[in-house]
């Protein structure tokens, strides 16, 4: 069986043919949906198998990153909600990390309230490089299992700073290895350089590096030592895809 | 009595009076030509109509300096060209007359062959936003690259844009020259525009991953902003073709009074009464929103035709699509940002992110669907009637009601005058420097030749996963690249397909302070040899030249641009590149505090792009392995004229070494042979700072030192160290060869000037001697250190 992945789309959105691309050329069908398909009823979220945030500025980042896309999405809550729930894949890159910590969903909480955000980078402004990750082996998640102790993979962001509104909140990623990575030389001051977040269950994972990106061994800018290792980002769709199947 | 309601009979000083309070910058033998056209309609023109020509003739639209009639004088002797553009820049071209030129100078960009196959064509498009920069640069600079887009957005049926580039010229950071009190120090321009492009290109969701900056107080109070864009189109939507009946349907952003004459702006010097106010604003999300319904509609053949709202607005970009057709436009429909504005403005103003299509009235439903599901706002301005009348209402009351003939021309030239400039040449033995790995920090550190991590980190570079050769490349992704390579994935939507293309530039307005002709070489050399350096293939190498100069009264300035024209054509007939597009920028010229008029130097940007085959076997510029061997290819020639060192302390010689092209473009070729072959595991040309510095760059982006020794290297008789190490004679690269394949190499470099200089070491010196003098010896950690002190 061919997972369905739907990559979601709005206003501005950027990311999303290559984000597609990856789970395509791991083996699944993904579909660009744009929000406003959803919210018309034109398609429907608990269709699919799989589900993508994909990076970029959707509605030009205006207010905040990834807050008109969660005020969108309120209406449809209960679909989004159930799809997490069930158990199957939710990622949110970059953009759609800040869409899922807007919308409450990450990290996992009860009532699902929006208690963390994606400041303002320290630095103040947008910063594209690549950076060293370590992966939390401990930790739940799908997405990261079967990689290496420690990653390369390019981040694009202006507002990655992940902070959390409380010592409560904090503990409960920490305790339970909710934060499956974080970096290795903290490039915007997240909190405990939290770079990416899972729910317990391990299914929904929001990330600011683009996995997308360090998919093909040639994107890497170390070439040609780098081409004789896969690239990094590629399991986490690999295993999104092999779990939903 | 209003001056507009009896324009027929104003005098000639009247008319310039006129002119200046409207801001139109035409010349009096336009002014009286506009008057004979309309004492022979016999009737008064109105607002509008006047409006209309000043956007149509500006030199921003017409480009009437660079293809006018130039008398150039040199020697005692007279030069005369009828259209200098044609005869020199365009005659490159039709001489190559290669197949692979798929459009050329006609449409918003140049377009070349991608791929194999046949399915896809690779639009390229540069151009400069100077005036807005110097008095808003953020703005300026937000709305320079909005504007390149939607060029590629309206070339043939549209163009996927999957690159941005930008180059900068500003004045010296550290600079202690007095600004006159309405100019913004070169700091506050610099982090405006680059606040600007990285605002807008990031958003849009196109990789900035190709483009330069340039530091000379030439341009303290004219910076020079060239951006530029790339994109990929299917090879059959190149032809667009306007039919009488189709509707016009303005698609993307609102009309309002933002950026009023931009167009005429631009020909206007800047002085202390110029405001801010003939900026347009930007807002990428509504260009976004234009690119994501173009796209999906382009597919589904839902319109005839397209072109972008730039300089002029609507005046000229419905006047130039319907310039067979004639138009028919009912301004009342335009959707407003604005409602306090008059009719005639809305007819000129040049708000962003407007694309004008020409959709067949039984497709708009479907057209109007997509538009919706964006959220894409559009409006339907009237028809392209068939009649060849440019007929333009508001309410029913008449705006403009010309034919397109007398529009499109009518425009009167004149001959302008061309004399060579004076410079006084040394030729000198240079004085050599007290300690060289002193002056080689010195250089690294140099604003023209230090890192630009700090500026390249704030683009996205990295956006659509397929910029493959990057601007910071190497061991660390820290290195200076020289050319980005593209592997559009995200518009063949093919990640099969492992085809790409390179783009690189050249750039030296510091030779062409003393040698034009030179200049124009040394550009187009170093722009080619950039994408050599990526691993392209540069036999298929498509050019644009994009011209700034000052003031086209000044005969010396249009001196300096014969010679550059007459460079640009002959450099591309040696290495076969024909220019594809191109632009120019004037009166880039401002007066200081003392009132003195301050020209730019000639700049002379040549943006260069060639295929890659596999983008995977693209080549990078640092060090790989210890043990690589390293070869210097291309004779070293005398001469300091334009280099860095001469900068940094007057070597006491300014002759600029001549290119020469044929040696150039075999050695090249022998090069590329070599890199298909697969020896070839690394290059970097030398250029900016000299061999010294390319070395340096190549050990420290590896993190691997080498052992040089220069004794072999093909050189000039009586070269002197200085030169060899710092002096930027042109056609020259370093590369590493892959040890045991030194013999292959030789074979494929047989009879041309490439010498073995020694290896890489497992070490982190760098250690370079010549004629058994050793030269000096440094840590590549040191040098790097001096290298990466940040801009910003």
């Amino acid at each position: 069986m061919k997972p369905k992945v739907i990559v979601l789309r709005g206003t501005a959105t950027n990311c999303d043919i290559e984000t597609a691309g990856a789970f395509r050329e791991e083996g699944a069908v993904p579909e660009l949906v744009h929000i406003n398909q959803l919210l018309s009823g034109e398609k429907k979220v608990l269709d699919y198998d799989i589900m993508a945030f994909p990076g970029g500025f959707s509605y030009g980042d205006d207010i905040s990153a990834g807050k008109i896309y969660a005020v969108k999405m309120a209406k449809l809550r209960r679909d989004f909600e159930r799809f997490i729930k069930d158990g199957r894949p939710v990622i949110g890159i970059c953009n759609g990390f800040q869409i899922l910590a807007k919308t409450g969903f990450l990290p996992e909480n009860r009532g699902n309230r929006q208690v963390s955000t994606l400041y303002t980078n320290d630095c103040g402004h947008f910063v594209a490089k690549w950076v060293k990750l370590k992966v939390n082996k401990a930790s739940p998640c799908l997405f990261t299992k079967g990689l290496p102790d420690e990653i390369e993979l390019p981040i694009a962001h202006g507002e990655g700073k992940f902070i959390v509104e409380d010592v409560k909140e904090m503990a409960a990623i920490t305790g339970r290895d909710l934060h499956a990575l974080t970096y290795a030389d903290n490039p915007n001051g997240s909190m405990l350089d939290i770079a990416g977040v899972c729910n317990a269950a391990g299914n929904c994972l929001g990330l600011m590096p683009h996995p997308e990106r360090s998919f093909y061994p040639w994107q890497h800018p170390d070439r040609p030592a780098a081409a004789r290792a896969a690239a990094a980002g590629r399991l986490f769709f690999r295993n999104a895809v092999g779990y939903a199947r | 009595m209003n001056p507009m309601e009896n324009f027929n009979s104003l005098s000639a000083a009247e008319l310039a009076e006129l002119d200046r309070a409207c801001g139109w910058s035409l010349n009096a033998d336009e002014l009286a030509e506009v008057q004979r056209q309309f004492r022979t309609m016999g009737r008064q023109p109105r607002r509008g109509e006047l409006e209309t020509i000043a956007q149509t003739w500006s030199e921003h639209c017409k480009h009437k300096t660079f293809s006018g009639p130039v008398a150039y004088r040199a020697g005692g002797k007279v030069k005369r060209y009828k259209n200098l553009f044609k005869e020199t820049i365009v005659k490159a071209t039709r001489t190559l007359n290669k197949k692979w030129c798929l459009s050329v100078f006609t449409d918003n960009a140049g377009i070349v062959e991608f791929g194999e196959g046949g399915r896809w064509g690779l639009a390229f498009k540069a151009e400069t936003h100077n005036h807005p920069c110097a008095v808003e640069p953020y703005g300026g600079a937000e709305t320079g690259v909005g504007g390149v887009i939607r060029d590629i957005l309206g070339v043939g049926l549209g163009a996927k844009p999957v690159l941005n580039t930008d180059t900068f010229c500003f004045g010296r950071l550290d600079g202690k020259k007095k600004l006159p009190r309405n100019a913004l120090g070169p700091e506050r321009i610099m982090r405006g525009v680059v606040e600007g492009v990285r605002d807008y290109g990031n958003r849009i969701g196109i990789p900035t991953a190709a483009g330069g900056i340039y530091f000379d107080d030439g341009y303290l109070l004219n910076p020079l902003v060239y951006v530029g864009c790339a994109g990929l189109i299917p090879a059959d939507k190149i032809e667009k073709k306007v039919r009488p009946g189709d509707l016009i349907v303005c698609i993307g952003g609102r009309t309002g009074r933002d950026g009023i004459h931009g167009a005429t702006f631009s020909s206007a010097n800047i002085d202390e009464e110029t405001g801010s106010s003939a900026v347009q604003i930007g807002h990428a999300v509504n260009e976004k929103k234009a690119l994501d319904v173009l796209m999906r509609a382009r597919d589904l053949g839902l319109y005839n035709a397209v072109t972008d709202c730039g300089a002029g607005g609507f005046s000229s970009a419905i006047g130039e699509l319907g310039s067979e057709t004639g138009a028919r436009v009912r301004l009342e429909r335009a959707l407003l940002k604005d409602t306090r504005i008059e009719p005639w403005e809305i007819w000129v103003s040049e708000s962003q992110e407007r694309m004008i299509l020409s959709v067949p009235k039984g497709k708009l439903k479907r057209l109007a669907a997509i538009l919706d599901a964006e959220d894409c706002e559009y409006c339907v301005l009237g028809e392209f009637p068939g009649d060849g009348r440019l007929l333009v209402t508001f309410g029913g009351e008449p705006v403009a009601d010309l034919p397109m003939e007398f529009l499109h021309g009518g425009v009167p030239n004149f001959e302008k005058p061309a004399s060579r400039r004076r410079v006084k040449v040394s030729s000198k033995k240079p004085a050599a420097p007290a300690y060289w790995a002193g002056a080689l920090k010195a250089l690294l550190a140099h604003p023209n030749v230090c890192s630009r991590r700090s500026v390249i980190t704030q683009y996205d570079h990295e956006v659509q996963g397929g910029t493959v050769g990057k601007p910071l490349q190497g061991r660390y992704g820290d290195g200076p690249g020289d050319a980005a390579v593209i592997w559009p994935q995200a518009a063949t939507l093919d990640p099969a397909d492992m085809h790409g293309f390179a783009v690189g530039h050249g750039f030296c307005p510091a030779v062409g302070r003393i040698d034009p002709y030179q200049m124009a070489l040394h550009s187009a050399d170093e722009a080619v040899r950039n994408l050599l350096c990526a691993g392209a293939d540069v036999r298929r190498t498509a050019l644009l030249d994009n011209f700034c100069a000052a003031s086209p009264r000044d005969p010396e300035v249009m001196g300096d641009l014969v010679q550059a024209a007459e460079g640009c054509l002959a450099a591309a007939l040696a290495y076969g590149a024909p220019f594809i597009s191109g632009k120019d920028s004037f009166y880039n010229q401002s007066r200081d505090a003392a009132g003195r008029e301050y020209p730019i130097p000639l700049s002379l940007l040549i943006s260069a792009t060639a295929p890659v085959k596999d983008v995977r076997r693209s080549l990078t510029i640092n060090f790989k392995a210890a043990g690589g061997a390293l070869f210097l290819a291309g004779r070293s020639l005398k001469g300091m004229g334009g280099s860095v060192y001469n900068e940094l302390k007057d070597s006491g010689n300014n002759a600029v070494a001549g290119l020469d092209l044929k040696a150039a473009a075999a050695l090249y070729e022998a090069v590329r042979r070599a890199m298909e072959a697969g020896c070839v595991r690394a290059a970097h040309d030398v250029s900016q700072g000299g061999l010294a510095v390319t070395l340096s760059e190549m050990a420290f982006s590896g993190g691997l030192g080498a052992e040089v020794d220069l004794s072999a290297v093909a050189r000039e008789k009586g070269l002197s160290a200085v030169e060899l190490l710092f002096g930027e004679s042109p056609a020259r690269l370093v590369v590493e060869v892959e040890p045991g394949r030194e013999d292959e190499f030789r074979r494929f470099l047989k009879g041309l000037p490439a010498a073995f200089i020694g290896r890489v070491a497992g070490n982190t010196g760098l250690a370079v001697s010549d004629g058994g003098e050793r030269l000096f010896f440094e840590d590549i950690d040191v040098l790097k250190a001096c290298w990466q002190k940040e801009l910003i």
